[in-house]
């Protein structure tokens, strides 16, 4: 294809625009090493908000809560979203149109309905029969609800990339279905797998509207902790644990690209 | 290998379908749509004394969602209402008008180039919202240079800053959904045929011209999939106008949720999420047909 020349105003307003998505974040990493507490003047470099981070138990608490929710539910939704999305592409001759609606539920709903029904369900469960307690479980089983479509729609562009004469093979060489998920299909979607977790890890530990409703007292994640301390007024180390978190993000993204650039390498050696 | 006709393997058949697709639909099934419905029906109860629904039935949640209690009808709601629709549809204008010159602007770089261009534009997304909503909060705050800026120019009072405000709540609203604007139209402009561009250009069609004849109509499915992904979540937005809105710039997830924590009457909060729900299936649906209609087709499923 012919390469298209854009009016370097483009260019100049695709700068402005880089800027806007990056000036919040570069505030807050900015103001984590300010000398003192102020959102508004910088005045000089230091640690003191990193180091009293490790001295903060709710912090450590905060971090192993979003560690735990969002390890355990992204493994329950890759387990359910891989079966989920290998029936919709063993079947996808047939019309499921329910099912299709129960995929797209959780996605489309918005997340203040989804936190409040969950909250509001749990309660009244717990109140009855004295399960489901608000707090850890009841987190992870909403954070499975909202993973567990995106992981199966992952799963399933995976199988429908695949060339479906592999099945009938596989079948032919008289594979029983144990080994054939362990040594055919489970190999062949490896990197859907991989990205299914990722993406289910990311939502998890990212979300902060249904942790928030179906949270307890005592499973505080890290976006609630930093809400708290928003609406509380302490400001100083969400700067530090903002940016850490930013860090984190920069890491992922860095991978993510390392990934896509040697794939795409890949694929110009095959052609 | 679905369209297997003799009747055991039939079965065997929907068995499979059962064994794989069972758990997760269950799944869904026990912990969204009976919650949810348990929410709807909620909205017909009466308001109990702490906060709980109680029996008999009644609509005194709806009533209230209009507007109507003890001194009257006030028209706070109707204005939370208007308020949401206001700033999802200006602030969705606003991501599709900076969204469609950088989508146009990846598509004529280098292909190695673009993957970084797509991702510089995702990554801020990827940061937890709280934390890029308190980002905002802390340039937008009264006495920051871009406040100072503001109120030199008299776009805003030095007391007041910038924040809270609708402006930042609408700020805030472009700058968490533009990506879900820029990926889908950046796919359109991938497949852009620009010998209609320079038709149009060859003709001396004015760039307005050109664009609404020759790279509107081949955008379209992209620009209908980013309407769906930004004005959908856009309209239940929760943390935006909680942080940088304060209490005049509440939008009708809010007015939900404060039902739920300090207000304390479920009824009436499950009626407002009766209205989220409806206005979120509305405007997919309008979404879909307009879609359909203009030719859009089947791309715009979401």
């Amino acid at each position: 294809m012919r390469q298209r020349r854009a009016h370097p105003a483009f260019a100049v307003f695709w700068w402005l625009v880089l800027l806007f998505l990056y000036l919040p974040l570069a505030v807050v990493v900015l103001f984590s090493f300010n000398a003192i507490n102020s959102a508004a003047t910088f005045a000089g470099f230091s640690l003191r908000w990193y180091v009293s981070l490790f001295s903060n138990d709710a912090v450590i608490h905060a971090f192993y809560n979003s560690m735990v929710l969002a390890l355990s539910s992204s493994v329950i939704a890759l387990v359910l979203g891989t079966f989920l999305g290998y029936g919709l592409y063993r079947h996808r001759g047939r019309r499921m149109g329910w099912l299709i609606v129960l995929i797209y539920l959780p996605i489309v709903m918005p997340d203040v309905v989804f936190g409040i029904s969950d909250m509001t369900f749990f309660v009244r469960l717990n109140s009855m029969f004295g399960i489901l307690k608000p707090g850890m479980l009841t987190m992870i089983i909403s954070h499975v609800t909202f993973e567990l479509p995106f992981v199966a729609l992952l799963i399933y562009a995976r199988f429908v990339n695949l060339d479906a004469a592999l099945f009938d093979a596989s079948k032919d060489l008289y594979a029983g279905p144990i080994k054939r998920a362990l040594y055919f299909v489970i190999p062949a979607i490896k990197p859907a797998l991989v990205a299914g977790f990722f993406l289910a890890f990311t939502l998890s530990f990212d979300d902060f509207v249904i942790s928030f409703f179906t949270s307890g007292p005592e499973s505080a994640t890290l976006p609630i902790y930093i809400w708290g301390a928003i609406r509380r007024g302490i400001s100083p180390d969400i700067n530090a644990i903002g940016s850490l978190m930013i860090a984190a993000v920069l890491v992922a993204a860095l991978i993510s690209l390392i990934f896509t650039l040697k794939s795409r390498k890949r694929e110009g050696n095959l052609n | 290998m679905s369209n297997i006709s003799s009747p055991a393997s039939r079965g065997s058949a929907v068995l499979h379908l059962l064994w794989t697709t069972g758990p997760s639909a269950a799944w869904i099934t026990l912990f969204l749509v009976l919650p949810s419905l348990y929410l709807v029906s909620m909205a017909f109860l009466t308001n109990g004394t702490y906060g709980q629904p109680e029996m008999p039935l009644s609509v005194d949640s709806f009533r209230q969602l209009a507007g109507y209690g003890f001194l009257g009808w006030s028209p706070g709601n109707l204005y939370t209402l208007l308020r949401s629709l206001y700033y999802t549809l200006f602030s969705t204008a606003l991501t599709v008008l900076v969204a469609y010159p950088i989508a146009y602007y990846i598509s004529t770089a280098r292909p190695s180039l673009r993957v970084v261009m797509l991702l510089a534009i995702v990554v801020p997304s990827w940061t937890n919202q709280v934390i890029r909503a308190f980002g905002w909060m802390n340039l937008l705050a009264p006495g920051t240079p871009i406040s100072t800026l503001a109120s030199w120019l008299g776009l805003a009072s030095p007391e007041l800053g910038l924040y809270p405000s609708s402006f930042a709540v609408m700020l805030g609203l472009v700058y968490n959904f533009l990506p879900f604007m820029v990926l889908p139209l950046y796919s359109a402009f991938e497949k852009l045929d620009m010998s209609q561009l320079e038709a149009a250009r060859d003709l001396y069609a004015s760039p307005l011209r050109a664009f609404f004849a020759a790279i509107l109509p081949q955008t379209l499915p992209g620009l209908l999939a980013g309407l769906v992904l930004v004005m959908i979540p856009a309209f239940g937005m929760y943390v935006v106008p909680e942080l940088l809105g304060g209490g005049r710039a509440m939008m009708i997830g809010n007015l939900v949720a404060t039902q739920f924590a300090d207000g304390s009457n479920w009824p009436y909060g499950a009626a407002g999420s009766i209205l989220m729900l409806a206005a979120t299936l509305l405007g997919i649906w309008l979404l879909r047909r307009l879609g359909r209609r203009l030719g859009g087709g089947e791309e715009v499923v979401i």
